[in-house]
């Protein structure tokens, strides 16, 4: 069947009136999750996994929903940049550096219409993206055996780590733990439980949500205790203007290029929407930037980020979806969602629930087109979501972590699991070690121990297996090349990066 | 950065991280299969992993970081009534019922936010209650009413 086809049957599953409802959900509570500081998508699309599980929802229903919270969240992120100076998330940290002072000079209805329209491009082009190119690497990954999936895992770690944080060792640090909580558990290579301490809680292994939402969650309620900054705008008036035809033609090309940046950046595992934007911020700096004006308002300065941002996050579902192998916290928490629905993501997806793909990638580009018309027209309410005080905003979050854990057991030893997690991440993001590759390791964990023992079983014992092809010895290399790349260049260990999640 | 800073925090954790790794990988080395179906067996991994940690917490140890900022006192003291809070609501929520337990979180929460006890009663009472009512009646998601409750 050719993508025309296949992109057809997904649109008749995303169609249905329940998945068209939920794409809605996802893109509503995406922006609004987007748009609150101090709430991310990883957090937003933790705290929603338990409600969708709970509500018995068929796994591409959820998937739609809980994608649609992931790249919704790109485009509420930039309403609090551009009139707070706050990011929202982390992928909309460079839309502060033109957005507020376009703001400031009171364009701030302009900036929004603008960021909004990028988003969407960028967006939009991403899903185009992953139409044409996930079929082919699927039908590719499809010739990977397990001693190339284990290095393909080995790669995603070592780019991560690379990637997630100032120093690299920590980031190792962190997918080994990730690694460790994923072997506790019931052995299924030889029936024998491990790290369980006798406790039969623990047959079943750690539960993935448990430490999805402490990790984040928690963490971040915690956190949020430290910063008074997070300040709560007093009064915010938007005027939900259209930007003008010559403002946006000057923008498209910087539009288009930051999209292409941002979808390959994405589909790179380890580097997502705040690296994709920060480079196209400073590649459209250096080529278009011919008078100075980035970083005065400068429209170019918000729109790049913006597109480049929602870009990586279509892009990043490429390699989650056709080898199975996330590439950022969010997309690994998306990747274990879907296994507590009992479906594997990776190559054969593509052949066997081929519903679950192309219902997903069908309602993106619904959901980009909700997306558009959400943030046009309703920016302003918003803007006034901004205005929720702090003292009721966060201990809401909380209520809600504590709502999605219990539902899913209705145990007080995982809420009491949850917050002890809680305290490992924040010891975690206080020390500099990034959560990202915690959840990567939890949830990659088994695949990479039963690869391993696979392809060993393969060779009878012998460890050569795992380097003899071409292909396992070109991701080999490529994991090395990764790990050595902060050393070898200042563009990336130079500056300092917000916390991917 | 003129102060010297200190490079205690990473050399502790170094330390605590390399007890893990001794731990786990002596936990692991303890793991026998009754029969073997395939030649690396349930400890092969665990062994490598613990190998790894043992190798990057020396790094950790030998190479630290400086120290983060610590919050001072002030907000340690509300963070761990923060966590107090948290543990006591995973005790209260079945005996209490969900409306009960919830208001009363959500306003010591909100008092450690900065809201005075009337408004984070007030609050915590309209959250619980808008919370339950979407839960349990709008997605069918059950929550626990209370045990010491009649009824």
């Amino acid at each position: 069947m050719d993508v025309l086809s296949l992109l057809a049957h997904g649109f008749s599953v995303a169609l249905t009136p329940l998945n068209l409802f939920l794409a809605f959900a996802g893109a509503f509570l995406g922006t609004l999750i987007g748009a609150l500081p101090g709430i991310g998508p990883v957090n937003g699309v933790a705290i929603l996994i338990p409600i969708a599980y709970a509500l018995k929802l068929p796994p591409e229903s959820a998937l739609i929903l809980l994608a649609g919270v992931y790249y919704g969240a790109e485009y509420g992120g930039r309403i609090a940049s551009i009139l707070l100076n706050v990011p929202g998330d982390a992928g909309a940290v460079i839309t502060t550096l033109d957005g507020y002072p376009m703001a400031q000079k009171g364009k701030a209805g302009e900036a929004l219409a603008l960021s909004a329209i990028s988003s969407f491009i960028g967006g939009t082009l991403a899903v185009i993206g992953l139409t044409l190119f996930a079929p082919y690497l699927a039908e590719w990954a499809i010739k990977f055996g397990p001693a190339e999936y284990f290095a393909l895992m080995v790669f995603a770690f070592t780019t991560l780590a690379s990637l997630a944080g100032k120093n690299p060792v920590k980031a190792l640090i962190a997918s080994v733990f990730g690694l460790m909580l994923a072997t506790v558990g019931i052995d299924p290579g030889s029936g024998v439980p491990r790290f369980t301490f006798g406790e039969m809680k623990l047959y079943d292994g750690v539960d993935f949500l448990v430490v999805a939402i402490g990790l984040f969650a928690i963490s971040e309620v915690l956190t949020l205790m430290e910063h008074s900054y997070l300040g709560t705008a007093q009064r915010i008036k938007v005027q939900t203007k259209l930007v003008s035809m010559k403002t946006f033609m000057a923008s498209l090309w910087s539009i288009l290029r930051s999209s292409l940046i941002g979808f390959f950046i994405g589909v790179l595992p380890g580097a997502g929407a705040s690296i994709a934007s920060a480079v196209a911020y400073t590649t459209e700096k250096r080529l278009v930037d011919h008078e100075g004006t980035f970083g005065t308002g400068d429209p170019r300065g918000v729109a790049a980020p913006e597109a480049a941002n929602n870009a990586a996050s279509g892009g990043a579902m490429v390699p989650m979806l056709t080898l199975g192998v996330p590439g950022s916290g969010t997309t690994a928490v998306l990747l274990g969602a879907l296994m507590m629905f009992n479906v594997t993501p990776g190559p054969l997806i593509f052949q066997q629930r081929p519903e679950i793909v192309w219902g997903l990638i069908a309602s993106m580009y619904i959901g980009n087109v909700m997306l558009l018309v959400l943030n046009l027209p309703l920016v302003g309410l918003f803007a006034r979501i901004l205005t929720i005080p702090r003292w009721f905003l966060v201990p809401a979050i909380a209520a809600l972590s504590f709502i999605g854990v219990y539902a899913v057991n209705n145990s007080a030893f995982d809420l009491l699991f949850m917050t002890g997690i809680g305290v490992v991440g924040y010891l975690m993001r206080k020390a500099g070690f990034p959560l990202a590759p915690v959840i990567l390791g939890l949830v990659l964990g088994r695949l990479m121990e039963v690869n391993l023992r696979r392809a060993l079983a393969i060779s009878g014992g012998d460890w050569s297996i795992l380097y003899a092809s071409p292909l396992s010895k070109a991701l080999w290399a490529l994991a090395l090349l990764s790990l050595l790349f902060p050393y070898l260049t200042g563009f990336f260990g130079s500056r300092r990066r917000p916390p991917d999640v | 950065m003129t102060e010297r800073k200190s490079h205690k925090s990473d050399r502790i954790t170094g330390v605590l991280l390399l007890l893990l790794s001794l731990g786990y990988g002596f936990e692991a080395l303890r793991l026998e299969a009754d029969f073997l179906a395939d030649p690396l067996g349930p400890r092969a991994f665990p062994l490598l992993l613990a190998a790894a940690l043992g190798l990057f917490s020396l790094y950790l140890i030998f190479k630290p970081d400086p120290d983060p900022d610590w919050p001072p006192a002030r907000v340690l003291l509300g963070q761990l009534a923060m966590l107090v809070s948290f543990v006591a609501y995973s005790y209260a929520l079945a005996p209490l019922g969900f409306l009960l337990a919830t208001t009363l979180e959500m306003a010591v929460l909100s008092r450690l936010f900065g809201a005075g006890w009337r408004r984070g009663f007030l609050g915590g009472a309209g959250l619980a209650l808008g919370l339950y009512v979407l839960f349990v009646f709008g997605l069918g998601i059950p929550l626990p009413l209370g045990r010491w409750w009649p009824g």
